[in-house]
């Protein structure tokens, strides 16, 4: 692959990052009053001056503050929680990551798996009942929010059927007989919010892929193809999907934004102890340095999300590596 | 009425046919005939072909009870208007119609065989392996994610059963044939410029030794530098390999370099066709008659083009009798109600039109031109 | 035409009636898209709910008044049911209508007034303004602007106080506008700025300049007028995202309690545990307009799109 093409794209990542960092510090002396009042609000006065000194508070903005933040952030110090008093925000983080990591990327292997395949079939064999029920089901799902979709399916199947239980990742109080019993509750608590986030981004992976799909089978190569009297089957791997694909990979990662939002509110709607739920906990406590935290790790984590995506467009389609 | 064109390329006056031409490039083959051919049957006889599309707003009948006939290592170039039918005919003998596209009636037969009623799985066995196309401007025709190389050595490989590394290193060879150094073979397609490309797109038709190849305007996205080369191209490898082929084109300069007999499509039917020198030097057709003059030449003094009024018609409703009468000058009386029926004459010239009923002697009639005298019918 | 003067009276007559044949052209091209009639027929529905709630329902003042018995079902004087403190919930959707929509409507604004005055003046001008102005577009791009909002906030809201009134809407719902504006603008920048550019290359826009029009004025007279139709179709669309976008903010805990939008009866309908309880009518009025009206948005903006802006499409 073109060693330029990769070389700009992770240098782009690189400069998107700072950005991040700076607009982040900005942010962190936006907020009203003297930043000492936001960030030792209710410590004793010895800890106060020590978080002074060590934020370089009483030294000018810029560039020694500047310095100061970007160097900290950059070495994992993102200060101190004030609602979980005492920790450092990387702990807070830390432990809420995994839960949301689980049911975020699992919900997306799905949708991509099932979205994209549901797409392409119905864009395949057009105007079939699969592919007006689907289309009309996918534009439905495009419109709900996410949590919306979650509280409906809690209703039915967790309040109502009794299927699933209703809030949180494992049963609270529950003592376990062995891994697969822990196991068997944690899957019981994560199928209803993984479907959930499953089901948003089915709906617009199969839309897309279908379009795709259909603006594909009018090309030339795909009338070569049949031409040369290859199998259905063969076309559509070998030459229709590598090129239906490459919006699909592209819609996936300019996605990824919108997708956080939507498995921040679901976690809300499950209780899920992850990123999502600490966020409104934060926000409602007014949280900063947590909330700051938040900001950064996601965002950084859709640059990288972005970087990988554009990595991978570039090993599926050979135009753009000149 | 003087045939303005550039007499057609040397040597082809009259077409020698040899007895055991056709026996001698078959024997040439690489690969077997199909299993149901009949070894003395013509390479190509199409009859009656009718081809219809089925859209919102009614059936076109795009190609209409068209025949035609092509031998062992002969040239056929098919001309005509956008729109003639002249593609949908190529694309109807392999049935790589869109689905709202039926062949209604006729036959298609390759050595002997009719394709046109097997079934589509049936029909994959002849696609490629016994006929392939160049389609026009190789631009799309290419897949872009692939490596060219690959694309040659896919049928080689799907269709001859051929063991992968033995097949890419044919795909090299192809590539040389065709002129291209076969290390290009790794390259995409937007790698190459638009004359290399077409040039790939032949190595890519010949990779089963084909019986007969398509050409559908594969030079019209080219310059005329670039079009002289591939066509030259053509010829040679139609002589050392004894291809047969179909050129389809509305550049009636192009078949006259290149074929050795031609057919002239209008609205979807055969308007005339014959050997190439005694078409395009005494045509009687008034459609062909007209074209010709409408073509400028190189080296006849200044003229007036003559342009073709009108335009062609709505392929849904096409005109009773004669789908020409309309812009005809020459147009009788029957030419609004009959079909003309299509007349073969002594030279081997085949025309349907009025002027020349069954039984007449064929010699070309001139049209009408402002300020003639009125023509002897 | 030839024989009338052509003075500026006769001029304007003739644009005025120019105007209106394509006026009802397009009525006729868009009468045709059934997906679009259905979602104007249903967005008609709701504008009426939001113009006059009062009329169908009661002031505010009785949605937000408990009138019944906590979380009681669907049935009798309260058609909808009603919430935990007892209010109504067909009087609480249909006073959640105007609410949503009006911080929809304002927060659109916002959005295509930022993405279109930075999109036409970035292809406009070009050179160094317009890389800046493309690289700071990009950044909020890439960006999870979701995220941003979270954060921005409550810091702005910290900034203003939350019980101000700014131009009489409460800070709460205020800074809910103004932080969708600042996060969605950049895709409207980006696709106007195309267009811009497109226009900018006409013959028309540099015989102005040679007239001697000035950039203020070839922007506002003959950019933004052949940018409209992307703008129309792309604020119908905005219009959807923002409805969507502010319904999750307030389910989030950023909305008004006193001024209840959907998202906001949804976050209530959360945090008493609605759905656990099996309280469905708590949940379902707003969640289905919700879904009604980003649907129809949808539905009408890419109707739109397709008549205002027709793409060729490759046939075989």
């Amino acid at each position: 692959m073109g060693g330029r093409y990769l070389a700009r794209r992770v240098l782009q990542a690189i400069l998107t990052i700072t950005f991040i960092i700076l607009l982040n510090f900005l942010l962190f002396r936006m907020m009203p009053g003297s930043p000492e009042r936001v960030l030792a609000r209710n410590l004793p006065e010895a800890a106060r001056a020590q978080l002074l000194v060590r934020w370089g508070l009483d030294k000018p903005l810029i560039p020694d503050q500047l310095v100061a933040y970007v160097s900290a952030t950059l070495q994992g110090d993102l200060g101190e929680s004030y609602k979980f008093r005492g920790r450092s925000v990387v702990d807070v983080l830390g432990e809420r990551i995994w839960p949301t990591l689980i049911l975020f990327g699992l919900g997306e292997v799905f949708a991509i798996i099932l979205g994209l395949g549901l797409g392409a079939y119905s864009g395949w064999r057009r105007g079939g009942a699969v592919d007006y029920v689907g289309n009309g089901v996918s534009l439905i799902l495009y419109s709900m929010p996410y949590f919306v979709i979650g509280m409906a399916l809690l209703i039915v199947f967790s309040t109502s059927l009794g299927w699933f239980p209703t809030s949180g990742m494992y049963t609270i109080g529950a003592s376990y007989s062995g891994l697969e019993q822990q196991l068997a509750d944690f899957l019981a608590h994560l199928a209803l919010p993984l479907t959930t986030v499953a089901i948003g981004l089915i709906g617009q992976y199969s839309i897309l892929m279908r379009s795709s799909i259909i603006d594909t089978l009018t090309e030339d190569y795909v009338t070569t193809a049949r031409a040369k009297g290859l199998t259905e089957g063969r076309i559509l791997r070998s030459h229709a999907l590598p090129n239906a694909l490459l919006p699909a990979v592209t819609l996936v990662a300019i996605n990824l934004g919108y997708v956080i939002a939507g498995a921040i509110t679901v976690e809300v709607v499950f209780n899920w102890p992850g990123i999502g739920t600490l966020t409104v906990i934060a926000l409602s406590a007014r949280d900063y340095p947590v909330l700051q935290g938040i900001f950064l790790l996601l965002s950084v984590s859709v640059v990288l999300a972005n970087l990988v995506a554009d990595i991978l467009y570039g090993a599926l389609d050979p135009r753009v590596r000149t | 009425m003087s045939g303005p064109l550039s007499p057609p390329a040397s040597g082809t006056t009259e077409p020698t046919r040899q007895p055991n031409a056709a026996a001698s490039i078959r024997g040439r083959r690489q690969w077997p005939l199909p299993k149901q051919a009949d070894p003395d049957a013509p390479l190509l006889v199409v009859e009656g072909l009718t081809t219809h599309f089925t859209m919102e707003s009614g059936t076109v009948k795009a190609v209409d009870d068209v025949s035609f006939r092509l031998d062992d290592g002969e040239a056929l170039g098919i001309v005509g208007e956008s729109g003639c039918g002249k593609t949908t005919t190529a694309l109807s003998l392999l049935r790589l119609l869109p689905s709202n596209a039926r062949i209604v009636r006729g036959s298609v037969r390759l050595f002997g065989i009719d394709l046109v009623p097997k079934s589509d799985s049936a029909l994959r066995r002849y696609r490629w392996r016994e006929i392939s196309i160049i389609f026009q401007g190789a631009m799309n025709a290419l897949n872009p994610v692939r490596r060219v190389g690959e694309q040659i050595a896919e049928p080689i490989e799907l269709r001859l059963g051929v063991e992968r590394g033995a097949a890419l290193r044919r795909a090299g060879e192809l590539l040389e044939l065709v002129g291209i150094p076969r290390a290009r073979g790794r390259a995409y397609p937007h790698e190459l410029s638009g004359g290399m490309r077409q040039r790939a797109m032949i190595a890519m038709a010949l990779a089963c030794d084909p019986a007969i190849v398509i050409g559908d305007e594969p030079t019209t996205a080219l310059d005329v530098m670039v079009q002289a080369q591939i066509l030259d191209l053509l010829e040679r490898l139609r002589a050392r390999l004894g291809l047969s082929l179909i050129l389809i084109t509305h550049d009636l300069s192009v078949i006259a370099d290149t074929c050795d007999r031609v057919m002239v499509m209008y609205a979807g039917k055969v308007a005339e066709e014959g050997p190439v020198h005694r078409v395009y030097r005494a045509p009687r057709h008034p459609y062909m008659q007209m074209l010709l003059r409408a073509f400028p030449d190189v080296r006849a003094d200044r003229r007036d083009l003559g342009t073709i009024p009108g335009q062609p018609p709505d392929l849904r409703n096409p005109p009773a009798g004669c789908r020409f009468h309309p812009r005809c000058p020459a147009a009788l009386e029957a030419c609004r109600s009959e079909v003309p029926p299509e007349v073969r004459f002594a030279d081997g010239v085949r025309v349907a039109c009025h002027l020349y009923p069954p039984g007449s002697d064929g010699v070309p009639r001139a049209l009408p031109v402002a300020g003639d005298p009125e023509p002897a019918r | 035409m030839s024989g009338a003067a052509a003075t500026p009276a006769n001029l304007r007559g003739e644009r005025l009636r120019l105007r209106l044949r394509n006026l009802a052209d397009f009525g006729r091209r868009f009468a045709r898209r059934r997906d679009g009639l259905i979602g104007l027929v249903i967005l008609a529905v709701f504008a009426v709910l939001a113009i006059v709630p009062t009329l169908i329902v009661g002031p505010l003042e009785t949605a937000t008044t408990p009138s019944g018995l906590s979380l009681q079902a669907p049935g009798g004087a309260h058609l909808l049911g009603t919430d935990e403190l007892g209010r109504d919930m067909l009087n609480l959707t249909v006073h959640g209508a105007r609410i949503s929509m009006v911080i929809g409507l304002l927060a659109t604004a916002v959005t295509i007034l930022l993405g279109a005055v930075i999109g036409i003046v970035s292809g406009y001008l070009g050179g160094t303004t317009d890389t800046i102005l493309m690289r700071i577009t990009d950044f909020f791009l890439v960006l999870p602007t979701f995220v941003l909002a979270l954060i921005l906030a409550p810091i702005i809201l910290d900034l203003i106080g939350s019980d101000a009134q700014i131009l009489g809407i409460p800070s709460t719902l205020f800074v809910i506008i103004v932080v969708i504006g600042i996060t969605s603008w950049a895709s409207t920048a980006r696709i106007i700025r195309s267009q811009a550019l497109s226009v900018k290359e006409r013959m028309f826009v540099a015989r102005a300049r040679v007239i001697g029009g000035g950039g203020g004025h070839i922007m506002w007279r003959h950019i933004l007028p052949n940018v409209l139709n992307l703008i129309v179709a792309n604020t119908v669309l905005t219009f959807a995202g923002a409805i969507l976008t502010e319904t999750t903010l307030s389910f989030i805990g950023l909305g008004d309690p006193l001024l209840p939008s959907w998202g906001q009866i949804l976050n209530m309908a959360q945090s008493t545990g609605a759905p656990g309880l099996g309280a469905w009518w708590y949940f379902a009025p707003p969640a289905t307009c919700i879904v009604l009206v980003v649907l129809s948005f949808t539905l009408v903006g890419g109707a739109l799109d397709d008549v205002l802006n027709p793409r060729m499409r490759s046939r075989r």
